[in-house]
C-alpha cells in the first residue's frame, strides 16, 4: 500500500476529485497548507515597492491506494493539476506499512 | 521578511537511519483520521498506554467510499463530499504499534460509516529540535 500526498492548488481540488472518482479511487483526505518551492513564493507590487508573498496556499490531498494503483493515479494527477505554471505542486509517494479500518476492525489492503 | 544568516556552521550529532540504531528499535508514525467527538477519548486512551509522549492534531476534510453523505434542501438531495475530520499523528516505537492500534480503533469507533482509518509508516529520523537529540529518546 502507498500514500500519495500531492500539493496541488486549490482550484484543482474538484478537478483532482472528480478524476480519481472516475478511476474509482474512493478516499481522500484534504488538508489546507501553506508552501512554496524552488521559486520561494511570489513578488507582488504595491504602491511602487516589492514585496514577497513567501507561502502561498496550497490544497494537501492524500491517498493511499495498493501499489498496483500507483502509476494510474501519478498519471491523473498529472494531467488534471497542470497549468504549466510555475507553483503546480509536487506528488510524494511514502509507503504504509499497514492500515485500519476503525469501524470494523479489518486491517491491510481490506481496509482501503 | 529578514533572512537569518549563520555564522558559525551549524552542528549536528551524527547518526545515520534510525533502523539501524544500536539497542534501539525501529520508530513508527501512526495517522489517524478520526470524527471529530472522538478526539477526547482518543486522547485519554493514548495517555493511558505511556507509550505516547504527544501527539499532533491536524484539522482535515475527507471521505471514504461512502464518498461523504447526502442532505436534502428544499426536496433536492445534495452531496457534502468532504466532512471534517481531525487527522492524530502519533510517532512511537515499533513494538508499541500494536497496543496504539488498538487503543485508537477502540476509542474512536463509533460502528457507523465515516469513524474513518489508521496508517502506518516507517520513521527513518527523528529530532528533537530544542536539542539537537536524535533516536527513539527523542519519542
Amino acid at each position: 500500500m502507498k500514500l500519495i500526498t500531492c500539493i496541488v492548488r486549490p482550484d484543482k481540488l474538484d478537478p483532482v476529485a472528480d478524476a480519481l472518482d472516475k478511476q474509482h479511487i474512493v478516499g481522500m483526505t484534504v488538508t489546507d497548507v501553506r508552501g512554496f518551492g524552488r521559486q520561494k513564493g511570489q513578488v507582488e507590487h504595491y504602491r511602487g515597492g516589492e514585496y514577497t508573498i513567501r507561502f502561498i496556499s496550497k490544497v494537501k490531498i492524500d491517498l493511499v491506494v495498493q501499489d498496483s494503483d500507483v502509476e494510474a493515479v501519478l498519471v491523473t494527477i498529472s494531467k488534471v493539476a497542470r497549468t504549466g505554471n510555475i507553483g503546480d505542486g509536487k506528488v510524494f509517494v511514502l509507503n504504509v506499512e499497514n492500515a485500519l479500518r476503525i469501524r470494523t476492525g479489518e486491517k491491510g489492503t481490506s481496509a482501503l | 521578511m529578514m533572512d537569518v544568516l549563520l555564522e558559525e556552521p551549524f552542528e549536528t550529532i551524527p547518526s545515520g537511519d534510525a533502523t539501524n540504531r544500536e539497542g534501539g528499535g525501529g520508530m513508527m508514525l501512526i495517522a489517524s483520521i478520526i470524527r471529530p467527538e472522538c478526539l477526547d477519548a482518543v486522547k485519554d486512551a493514548l495517555s493511558q498506554l505511556h507509550v505516547v509522549g504527544g501527539m499532533t492534531i491536524t484539522d482535515v476534510r475527507g471521505f471514504g467510499r461512502q464518498k461523504g453523505h447526502v442532505e436534502h434542501y428544499r426536496g433536492e438531495p445534495y452531496v457534502i463530499r468532504l466532512l471534517p475530520k481531525l487527522k492524530v499523528e502519533v510517532a512511537v516505537r515499533a513494538e508499541d504499534v500494536e497496543p496504539v492500534m488498538a487503543a485508537i480503533s477502540q476509542a474512536a469507533r463509533t460502528g457507523q460509516v465515516g469513524d474513518g482509518k489508521a496508517f502506518v509508516h516507517t520513521v527513518h529520523e527523528v529530532m528533537r529540535i530544542r536539542t539537537g537529540e536524535r533516536g527513539p529518546s527523542v519519542l
